[in-house]
């Protein structure tokens, strides 16, 4: 079957695309309208790479795991995957922390590793809001460590970023190039670094850092307008079952049927092919401690550097677990929480 | 074709040129058509020599009225022909049975030329079922001679019956060339007063004398000169054949030394059919083979005749020794004639020597380099893809209709006859009040607009459809040759006249109407995207002129494509512009592996530019149109 035609009947023609913008950006034909992707030419290649590199088409997972981790040596948690560390950590400038969504965390990594050269370019999103008001995100590509700013916070929507990471790798200039997504973005990364494809790899050894966003769920395009403007969202631990817009609290019960489609089958909550995961705080201290703090998994020895060369420029603040029970205890937590949303979407 | 008075003398002449010559020598006061291939030419010929030769000459907005205005100028005794293709005879319907009905005055001829093939049609009906149902009479020449000679003849016979006469030619007689020697040209003939009591008013009651012009005509064509016997006398053997067929049949029966011992009957009077005639010859043969151009009219009808008269013959045919469909051609006729014939093969069978290891390669139909329709269509795919390929799309019948293949990006799921797109929009965006849910669009060129559009737009905005219809105007009957049309202000004889507005008609039935430029993709699109969203009746007019008809004018700017910005196979599109876009224009060298622009081929129009992902195509001044 053309490979287009593959990828579109079943990815999106089934609900399960999340517009993560793998499949665009290295053709004419896959583009993306209003969070949902289509293709406007049926090319009869039989094979592509946007099918390869889409996160939502089969693949072996233990053998890409093994493919990207098996080097490593770091271990390999069930439910969470690679697993090198768990810190609580946020943004040691409070500028970041201000518009930042939690700590702050991820923007300060990335800024650090664009500064130190870490990485040359950061594909990430922005979550800027359009002409008519509405959120209106969509990657882009930075390479000044002061825009990386600009990209703070989330919409909880799902931009098709990766298009913009694939022009970036296909232009070849930049050689080192961080990426920031979601799980089913990180897991398409993933697979563009196993180079699935052999004809053509799109120039993946290019890709560099990979930060891992914690995700639960992405809304519908237009879920955010009815639900209201709001220039910061934030959702709450389950026991609140609520969503912060701005100052207003909205009933997560209002919330749930506009959770896009595809996000009910994803079965990965902390982007477990990243080399760290940067998520909301939920240590055993409660909410009110954990407001403005991340937690942070750190899975591959170059995230561990990232970590470290952090601590060491006092760009991140880390806060202690107290004890190692307390730290036993919110690792439990996060597999908690990710084997959860795990079976509710294999139950689906 | 020469419209020198030189009875005798001989020209070359297409049958196209033979048809305009035979009118001239008919004494025509009036001929009218709507252009449809393959007889377009003869009505823009006759154009050029009307104000010379003292008649007139008219495009029409359609057949219909074409044929409509034929019958106002018999009135009068005025000789009137009317020239269509066979899908603008089945248009004719209504008027040519109410019209057979009152009868004519003056000789009225129509001549409808049949496609079989569908070399530049949609199908390859036969008219000259038409004939029978109208109970006019037919006639159908076998050589451009003949084609000449016949329409004289047509007026002659018209005027005796006082009923038009339809005269039937198929492609290779319109575009074949032929010896025609020629006859006088009269002087054209003063018109008769309508009188008081003077009718032509087509009513049940002369249904009886419909028929009885009809039997005259019989007694006519029992003698006629178009029908031809050669070969053996009282022959076992016969074929019997219908225009281009005889031809074919003499080359066969000669190939095959067979000329000497079967009889050829090759009939030139169709409907009625002579039956004496027919009935001296096929009761003396056995073995009847019948040859002709696409329906099993003749072999039908033929059989007919045989079976009432109770004749022990085997007829062939169409039913088995020639394929039920498509057009007569050597190699068709050459094996029905040898297997009835039973002889083996010479030439021009499988295996011939002469045609083994030939390999034309097939090609696709396509827009010309540069039409704006290649645009049009490429952006209404992305606008509907865009909306989530629920949009539906009906088509029409002009140039566009190619959108139907790789031209158009298999831009459009409905397409019939001349004016059907809008009204069948119609029916199914009414749907969208009971549950279907998917938008409507239609499509149709400036000429068809003015053809057959108009009382669809009307019904439509009567019935408060939901629909968005597109206009495709491109400022011409391209698809036939640049005939003039209301649209365009110019008529069959060169004098200029107001041209009719498509925006300031549709909107003076309240339509809501937008325009937009084609080769601005992006904007256009968007526009599109925005009507199809949009509850109601909109019009869309989409302007650009035809390429070819632009290239005369308009001034070529210099397209290239800058290779050290075109990625080559890289591009990861499989050559967007040369494969995808398919603009004849934009070609790929495989030798540097990168795009490039035929020069030659080219009308420099730009609209590739804006299509490239990567930019590398280059304008002169750097913008399209």
């Amino acid at each position: 079957m053309y490979c287009i035609l593959e990828l579109e009947r079943k990815v999106v023609d089934t609900g399960i695309c999340t517009n993560c913008g793998a499949c665009q950006g290295m053709c004419p034909y896959w583009k993306s309208f209003e969070g949902r992707t289509f293709v406007d030419y049926d090319c009869d290649r039989a094979e592509g790479r946007c099918k390869y590199f889409c996160p939502r088409m089969p693949a072996d997972l233990d053998a890409l795991r093994e493919k990207l981790f098996g080097a490593d040596g770091c271990e390999i948690i069930p439910e969470i995957g690679p697993f090198r560390g768990l810190y609580l950590t946020r943004a040691a400038d409070p500028e970041i922390r201000k518009n930042a969504q939690h700590g702050g965390t991820m923007t300060a990594l990335v800024e650090l590793a664009l500064k130190e050269g870490l990485i040359d370019a950061a594909v990430l999103s922005k979550a800027a809001a359009a002409a008519d008001g509405t959120l209106d995100p969509a990657g882009c590509l930075v390479t000044d460590p002061a825009e990386v700013r600009n990209c703070s916070g989330s919409s909880f929507q799902i931009p098709p970023t990766l298009a913009v990471l694939n022009e970036a790798l296909a232009a070849d200039e930049y050689k080192q190039i961080g990426v920031v997504g979601t799980p089913c973005k990180v897991l398409a990364v993933a697979k563009m670094k196993a180079k699935p494809y052999e004809d053509n790899d799109n120039h993946a050894d290019n890709i560099g850092l990979v930060f891992g966003l914690f995700c639960g769920w992405g809304l519908d395009w237009n879920g955010l307008a009815e639900l209201g403007d709001a220039a910061h969202v934030d959702i709450l631990p389950s026991k609140y079952h609520r969503m912060d817009m701005d100052d207003r609290q909205v009933d997560l019960d209002d919330v749930l049927p506009l959770v896009r489609n595809a996000c009910k089958y994803c079965d990965d909550m902390t982007a477990e092919f990243a080399d760290l995961s940067v998520g909301g705080a939920r240590s055993s201290e409660g909410w009110d401690v954990d407001q403005g703090w991340n937690q942070l998994i750190v899975r591959t020895e170059k995230g561990q550097k990232l970590i470290d060369l952090a601590r060491e420029k006092g760009v991140l603040e880390f806060r202690s677990f107290g004890d190692e029970e307390a730290e036993a205890a919110a690792l439990e937590k996060i597999m908690r929480a990710s084997a959860s949303k795990r079976e509710k979407a294999l139950k689906l | 074709m020469t419209t020198k008075n030189e009875p005798g003398k001989t020209y070359l002449m297409q049958g196209n040129e033979a048809i305009v010559r035979g009118a001239l020598e008919g004494g025509v006061h009036f001929a009218s058509s709507y252009p449809g291939s393959p007889s377009s030419q003869v009505l823009g010929m006759l154009g050029h020599i009307a104000e010379d030769q003292g008649f007139r000459a008219e495009w029409s907005t359609n057949e219909t009225t074409a044929l409509q205005s034929c019958m106002g100028a018999s009135f009068a005794n005025g000789r009137a022909i009317c020239i269509v293709k066979q899908n603008g005879l089945l248009f004719h319907g209504d008027t040519i049975h109410c019209g057979a009905l009152g009868g004519v005055k003056g000789g009225l001829v129509i001549v409808s030329s049949d496609d079989p093939d569908s070399h530049s049609s949609t199908n390859e009906f036969d008219s000259r079922h038409m004939a029978v149902s109208a109970n006019i009479p037919m006639l159908e020449p076998a050589s451009v001679q003949e084609t000449k000679d016949m329409i004289p003849y047509a007026f002659e016979l018209s005027e005796e019956l006082e009923q038009m006469v339809l005269v039937r030619v198929t492609t290779r007689i319109c575009h074949g060339r032929g010896s025609v020697t020629l006859g006088e040209i009269p002087e054209k003939r003063p018109f008769t007063p309508i009188g008081l009591w003077d009718r032509m008013v087509g009513i049940n009651w002369l249904h009886g004398f419909l028929l009885e012009k009809l039997e005259r005509a019989r007694e006519a064509f029992e003698v006629s000169p178009f029908n031809h016997y050669t070969g053996k006398e009282d022959a076992d053997k016969l074929i019997i054949t219908g225009g281009t067929g005889m031809k074919y049949v003499q080359e066969a029966l000669e190939e095959y030394g067979a000329d000497g011992e079967v009889g050829v009957l090759s009939l030139g009077c169709l409907w009625p059919l002579p039956e004496k005639l027919i009935l001296k010859h096929l009761s003396k043969a056995s073995k009847v083979l019948v040859v002709e151009e696409v329906d099993p009219f003749l072999e039908e009808h033929i059989s007919a005749i045989a079976g009432k008269a109770r004749l022990n013959v085997e007829i062939q045919g169409r039913a088995d020794l020639i394929p039920s469909i498509g057009e007569l051609n050597p190699e068709v006729v050459f094996k029905a004639v040898r297997e009835y014939l039973g002889v083996e093969p010479k030439c021009c069978g499988e295996g011939c020597p002469a045609i083994e290891g030939v390999n034309i390669p097939a090609r696709e139909l396509t827009f010309c380099a540069g039409c704006p329709h290649r645009a049009s269509f490429f952006i209404l795919k992305q606008a509907l893809r865009q909306e989530g390929h629920k949009g539906v799309v009906m088509g029409d019948i002009g140039c566009y209709t190619m959108a139907g293949q790789r031209a158009g990006q298999y831009g459009y799921h409905f397409m019939s006859c001349m004016g059907s797109g809008i009204s069948a929009a119609e029916g199914l965006g009414q749907l969208t009040n009971y549950g279907f849910d998917q938008p409507v669009v239609s499509l149709c060129g400036d000429s068809t607009f003015f053809h057959s559009v108009v009382p669809g737009l009307i019904n439509a905005k009567m019935n408060e459809a939901n629909i968005l219809h597109i206009v495709l105007d491109n400022s011409a009957t391209a698809m036939t040759g640049f005939q003039p049309h209301p649209g365009t202000g110019q008529t069959a004889m060169g004098f200029e006249t107001e041209k009719i507005s498509i925006t300031a008609l549709c909107e003076s039935l309240g339509c809501r109407v937008w325009r937009a430029d084609p080769f601005d993709v992006e904007e256009t699109k968007n526009l599109i995207c925005k009507l199809i969203g949009m509850k109601g009746l909109k019009v869309l007019i989409l302007e650009q002129p035809c390429a070819t008809l632009a290239a005369k004018t308009r001034e070529k700017k210099k397209v290239w494509v800058d290779t050290d910005i075109c990625r080559g196979s890289n591009c990861g599109c499989d050559g967007y512009c040369s494969r995808v876009w398919g603009c004849p224009g934009n070609i790929w060298d495989f030798e540097k592996n990168c795009a490039a622009i035929d020069e030659v081929v080219c009308v420099g129009c730009g609209a590739c530019a804006s299509i490239c992902p990567s930019g590398a195509i280059k304008v002169e001044g750097g913008d399209a149109k």
